[in-house]
């Protein structure tokens, strides 16, 4: 590879990473905007997430006198982790930036280094909700990572490969063909992403009470640039989900050539994929409570099954 | 086109008989059996359209009236006006059950694989699904505590059978079907008045309390 290749393929994971942090508080904002519509109320205007990210950007850090270095690397760590995720996940193309990096593995590893850090940073200055929610949060993690996994190996055994970009290429070579095993991991995912998102059958991200909260009470403790991180972090992890679902049970769309025309036509179905998940995530906030806590490891053993499940059928 | 229609909506009835076995509010488990009955009517109606079987159409409008919007309300009626306490209450818990769900799908598919129809493309995963249906209905009725719950169990196996019947043989001579309705709507009223004896005499809907009549 030339020197001049490496520099544009650089250039498109620097673009990629950043078109995707830069739409992922609108993803955010719209959601809660249908939310609100749904309830009646106007909701918040579309630029709202940017407002509180420049918000918090603007602020001066406020650190525990107790806090050790771990407190500062942790947003760090899991904003870089969040980053580093999109890098292997294809958006318009089906090629990924970083798809040489590593595949699935590479993917759930990433994201888990992330959580570990933050998890790591809640328990840093011994505050009781820090530590509680990061056990919340670690729990819930124990359990869906591996329903998340089963669910891509199943994808990932129809097209034979771990690399995400070479299964995307394998699924649109294919064409459509539809195995039950989809519909099952399908199910089962959707229900990773309500419980890693921290959406609300699983968490309410809208509010700050103190039994109910899991992400919110590992983040209480931090403010202004460290807090924009994290917000930021998690609603990019929030679309990098998204894109994955979208990417491997309907990849229609997707532009197989770096053509400008390929390219407009994958971007406006991505938007509009993106956008009907966000119209389901919504219904399913809407029209369901809250679950208890001790109820939710029911919830993600379903899609544990779920996924097992899918991953079984497609041997028989 | 056709045969994706048929494994989306048979792969959607397996994933509401599942959240079904992991559900624990009642109203939400009579709405996914209304969300399946729905499916397999779409499904009657896909085949009805692409094999020009115009009974069929009677069929799929007979299940989504009956079973997808008339027999959910009634049960629903049926309970507001027990006014019972609206939990689930299994004898398993919800991840064992899942378990135990699971092992029988894959019994189900397996021996899906065993029938001459059977061995191949859509036949298979139709087969596959409604005997894993069966078994979870099955399932369903020998692990729930509450009258109300074994009438949704009887009814997704009711469904199950009907998916086999439809998909695979594309369809039983109308009357047939027409009969098997009315018998379904009956069993359903009667198991309501008999769920309404069982509230008045026991106070309770725990079926394990009938033990209580023996001398």
């Amino acid at each position: 590879m030339s020197t001049i290749d490496a520099l544009i393929a650089i250039g498109l994971a620097v673009l990629q990473a950043a078109g995707l942090l830069a739409a992922a508080p609108l993803l955010k904002t719209t959601i809660k905007k249908m939310k609100a519509r749904l309830q009646n109320r106007q909701g918040p205007p579309w630029r709202q997430g940017y407002y509180d990210l420049a918000k918090l950007l603007s602020k001066e850090p406020v650190r525990s006198a107790d806090a050790s270095w771990i407190y500062v690397a942790g947003p760090r760590v899991y904003f870089a982790a969040a980053v580093a995720a999109t890098l292997l996940v294809p958006v318009l193309l089906a090629a990924a930036p970083l798809e040489a990096a590593g595949g699935i593995l590479l993917l759930v590893g990433t994201l888990a280094v992330g959580r570990f850090a933050l998890a790591v940073a809640a328990l840093d200055t011994g505050s009781p909700f820090g530590g509680m929610g990061a056990s919340r949060d670690m729990t819930i993690a124990a359990l869906a990572e591996p329903a998340l996994m089963l669910c891509l190996l199943t994808s990932a055994l129809a097209a034979g490969s771990l690399n995400l970009g070479v299964l995307v290429r394998d699924l649109l070579q294919q064409g459509p063909s539809f195995h039950p095993s989809d519909m099952l991991a399908l199910a089962g995912l959707f229900i990773i992403i309500i419980a890693e998102t921290g959406r609300i059958p699983v968490d309410n991200p809208a509010t700050h009470l103190e039994l109910t909260m899991i992400h919110e009470a590992m983040v209480l403790e931090y403010a202004g640039p460290d807090l924009a991180l994290v917000e930021s972090a998690s609603a990019l992890k929030e679309l990098l989900y998204l894109t994955l679902l979208v990417d491997l049970f309907i990849p229609a769309g997707i532009a197989t050539s770096a053509t400008p025309g390929a390219i407009v036509v994958g971007l406006v179905a991505w938007a509009g994929k993106i956008f009907l998940l966000a119209v389901a995530i919504t219904l399913a906030e809407s029209t369901n409570a809250k679950l208890r806590l001790f109820r939710v490891p029911e919830l993600v053993s379903v899609s544990l099954g779920l996924a097992f499940l899918a991953l079984a059928i497609r041997f028989l | 086109m056709t045969n994706d229609v048929l494994i989306l909506c048979a792969a959607g009835m397996l994933v509401t008989a599942y959240l079904m076995v992991a559900q624990k509010a009642l109203f939400t488990t009579i709405r996914l059996y209304g969300v399946q009955s729905l499916l397999l009517g779409i499904l009657a109606a896909t085949i009805a359209a692409t094999e020009s079987q115009p009974e069929l159409f009677v069929t799929a409008a007979v299940t989504v009236a009956l079973k997808a919007v008339l027999i959910p309300w009634f049960l629903m009626r049926v309970i507001d006006r027990i006014g019972i306490h609206r939990e689930i209450e299994p004898f398993l818990s919800v991840p064992a059950s899942l378990l135990v769900c699971v092992g029988l799908t894959v019994i189900g598919y397996r021996v899906s694989t065993g029938f001459p129809e059977g061995a191949r493309g859509v036949s298979h995963h139709l087969i596959g699904v409604a005997l894993s249906m069966l078994w979870i209905g099955l399932f369903l009725m020998v692990t729930r505590k509450k009258a109300i719950t074994q009438i949704l169990a009887l009814l997704t196996v009711e469904n199950a059978v009907f998916l086999v019947a439809v998909g695979v043989t594309s369809g039983m001579p109308l009357v047939v079907e027409l009969g098997v309705a009315f018998d379904v709507i009956l069993a359903v009223l009667l198991l309501g008045i008999l769920v309404h004896r069982i509230v008045e005499r026991f106070e309770s809907m725990d079926v394990s309390r009938l033990t209580k009549l023996k001398g």
